[in-house]
């Protein structure tokens, strides 16, 4: 039992960081822009919130800390990812090329505003935010151990994001829009839909939970940031595919990914996976496979938006 | 209209980071204690360099960076302290120059640079430099290097050769790993960890003394010790790394040897969840974490130190390799910022000689690197893949 909510607790670790970055790149590719810089704005939503744990450390701390610091990851993913708003829909530039070009862009900026700042591009945070156990609710058998203990905030931030997702897409006026102008950007136009303020919403949403997820990626991991969020960025984007651009199945799919990455990872920890003698890069494989079969089997009606990628030309409809 | 605005504040971000850029690097100043990262040509004002910013002159003593900087808390670092106070005790101008990339062609530049600025002295941190330096050292025969971690040869490693211009300066890791080893043993540890990064030489050495030392303190108290070994391939802090250490923790493991660059930082990340301990590599990693009860480091200052004093004062023994150990006070524990409850200095110091004195003999064969050609009595190690 001890193991299985060891397990659990790790894959959280993993699951939480791809669900919201993930959803991120759901928002952006549903408006029909495609959003590979998620990479590039996790590393800097990262970057600047983890420079405010660094400064605030001594005079700081708990919740409270965390919670601006995500507010700061949001915001900077958000500004960051204008410059791609901006390129994609104004410009109508390429949407891969100046993804690839935040991606580029974000770990040299890390780097040179840290060494500026601290000398170094390391920058250390003393991470106070773990939750060893929720009051009352971590004492509930089975449940409290699941999932109210050797937590963080974020974890329930990342469920509730989820929920927010599934109502902001599915039942209100704004996420029928943005849906729209992801499948025919002519036709929501030709009906009153500002397709350029629906791209652009969608971009910045994708850019603040890209941010706050380089942020959730960090805390729990180590006890400085580098610079990078080891392609964790693009491991969202396959979860994003995997899970078809809607949020349950982008759920499931991070889910999957965290369950197979924690085992991969813990399992020689585990006495029981220890003695089957599997190799750990099977565990680790699995998840790419799986994506693979999943791409093979679902490509011929893949839910794909329709119109993601090409840029909206007014002319055109 | 509104392009036109954009378009402006776009130049203003850029004129405005550039000054913040120029500003940042001329204005810094050496407050920030311990990692003083200034380039000083003595006498003169403070100025940063880069390789291609030599227009002021040069310096006597040179030293290249590998793919990190200078404050890396690491080789660069330690090496860049080691030149300065050399050149800061004798007045002799000093600086650093950062290749663009790290690449042979480049390194071999960068080094050209150096001494088109007047370097008598090269100093080179990292076996990056193997080949750059095999190919410098005939061009500038007339030019000293000191190569750190590695020894010259060509690119396909056919041929070996260090004429007498070049002194390059190799580790004994694994007395440095025995001393950890056997330290967390007399510690009263017995479910010991060790991951390291990629299977390098350097790593391997530092883990399978790490091991022997453990056996050798577990055979002088009679206990028997569990130890996990693992090899995460990478020298990031990921989270693959950090659960796994986490699930170490969990299932006995007391303290873990984080031996491979940021992957230290994933372990300490998990033992500050689980409440158990870590020991740091290469240099003092105690300001990291709480959980550092020590560091096995490599005391690269004294080193590069002794080798620009030896070029000065005519002792320079090149066209050999130095290889330092414990015999030279080259590598050893950090033990002033050591957490250790019962193992005290005295202990230390006891194995230290003893170590110094031959009285252990460390299999560092670096071929296998699976601890599977290891015979041990007392520790039980279990490799995981």
């Amino acid at each position: 039992m001890n193991v299985l909510y060891f397990i659990f607790q790790q894959t959280m670790f993993f699951t939480i960081p791809l669900l919201l970055v993930a959803l991120g790149g759901m928002f952006s590719e549903r408006s029909g822009i495609i959003n590979i810089a998620l990479e590039g704005i996790m590393t800097m939503g990262a970057f600047t919130s983890v420079v405010f744990l660094n400064r605030t450390g001594g005079v700081m701390g708990g919740q409270g800390q965390l919670l601006i610091a995500i507010l700061i990851a949001m915001g900077t993913g958000a500004l960051f990812s204008l410059l791609h708003a901006y390129a994609a829909v104004n410009m109508k530039a390429d949407q891969v090329i100046s993804g690839t070009a935040l991606n580029m862009l974000a770990p040299a900026f890390a780097i040179f505003i840290g060494r500026i700042l601290n000398g170094v591009q390391q920058v250390q945070f003393n991470n106070t935010f773990r939750i060893e156990s929720v009051p009352i609710l971590g004492k509930i058998p089975l449940f409290g151990p699941l999932f109210f203990q050797n937590t963080y905030i974020t974890t329930y931030l990342g469920f509730l994001i989820l929920g927010l997702s599934i109502l902001v897409l599915y039942k209100t006026r704004f996420g029928l829009r943005l849906r729209a102008c992801g499948e025919h950007p002519q036709a929501a136009d030709s009906a009153g839909v500002n397709v350029y303020r629906m791209q652009y919403c969608g971009v910045i949403i994708s850019g603040a939970l890209s941010g706050l997820g380089g942020l959730v990626f960090v805390v729990p991991t180590s006890t400085n940031f580098n610079a990078t969020v080891s392609g964790y960025g693009f491991l969202a984007l396959a979860v994003l595919i995997f899970g078809q651009w809607k949020p349950i199945k982008i759920l499931y799919a991070s889910l999957f990914f965290g369950l197979m990455k924690a085992i991969a990872a813990a399992y020689s920890g585990i006495p029981f996976l220890n003695h089957l003698g599997i190799s750990s890069n099977l565990y680790k494989m699995i998840p790419y496979i799986a994506t693979l079969i999943v791409l093979i089997f679902t490509s011929k009606n893949s839910q794909a938006p329709r119109a993601e990628g090409i840029p909206y030309d007014k002319g055109a409809r | 209209m509104k392009k036109r605005l954009l378009s402006s504040i776009l130049c203003a971000a850029v004129v405005s980071s550039m000054l913040m850029g120029c500003g940042g690097t001329s204005q810094e100043t050496p407050a920030s204690g311990t990692t003083d990262t200034e380039t000083t040509d003595t006498g003169e004002e403070p100025q940063a360099a880069d390789s291609g910013t030599t227009s002021d002159g040069g310096a006597e003593l040179a030293l290249v960076t590998d793919l990190g900087t200078i404050d890396d808390k690491s080789f660069n670092q330690g090496s860049w302290e080691g030149l300065k106070k050399y050149g800061d005790e004798n007045s002799i101008s000093y600086k650093y120059y950062q290749p663009q990339e790290g690449t042979t062609s480049s390194y071999v530049e960068t080094i050209g640079l150096a001494i088109e600025g007047g370097a008598k002295l090269v100093v080179c941190p990292g076996f990056l430099f193997e080949e750059p330096i095999y190919i410098v050292q005939d061009e500038y025969p007339d030019v000293t290097f000191i190569l750190i971690d590695g020894e010259p040869h060509n690119a396909d490693n056919s041929d070996r050769k260090t004429n007498t211009n070049v002194l390059p300066i190799l580790f004994q890791e694994d007395q440095a790993g025995f001393l950890a080893g056997y330290a967390a043993v007399k510690e009263g540890y017995t479910n010991l960890g060790f991951m390291g990064g990629m299977a390098v030489p350097a790593v391997i050495r530092y883990g399978y003394g790490y091991i022997q030392g453990a056996e050798a303190a577990a055979k002088e108290m009679n206990v028997p010790v569990t130890l996990t070994y693992h090899y995460t391939g990478n020298f990031d802090a990921t989270p693959e790394a950090k659960a796994m250490a986490a699930s170490w923790y969990k299932n006995g493991t007391e303290v873990i040897f984080g031996c491979g660059g940021a992957v230290g930082n994933s372990v300490m990340a998990a033992a500050e969840e689980a409440g158990a301990k870590v020991i740091g590599v290469d240099v003092d990693q105690s300001s990291e974490s709480e959980t550092v009860i020590t560091s096995a480091v490599k005391l690269l200052s004294n080193s590069v130190y002794d080798g620009v004093k030896s070029y000065y004062d005519g002792s320079f023994k090149g066209g050999a390799t130095a290889v330092l150990t414990v015999e030279n006070n080259g590598l050893g524990l950090s033990m002033e910022s050591s957490k250790f409850e019962t193992f005290t200095q005295e202990d230390y110091d006891a194995v230290y000689a003893k170590l110094a004195g031959g009285e252990f003999t460390i299999n560092n064969s670096i071929e296998d690197g699976t601890t599977k050609d290891l015979t041990l009595e007392k520790v039980t190690v279990s490799f995981v893949e």
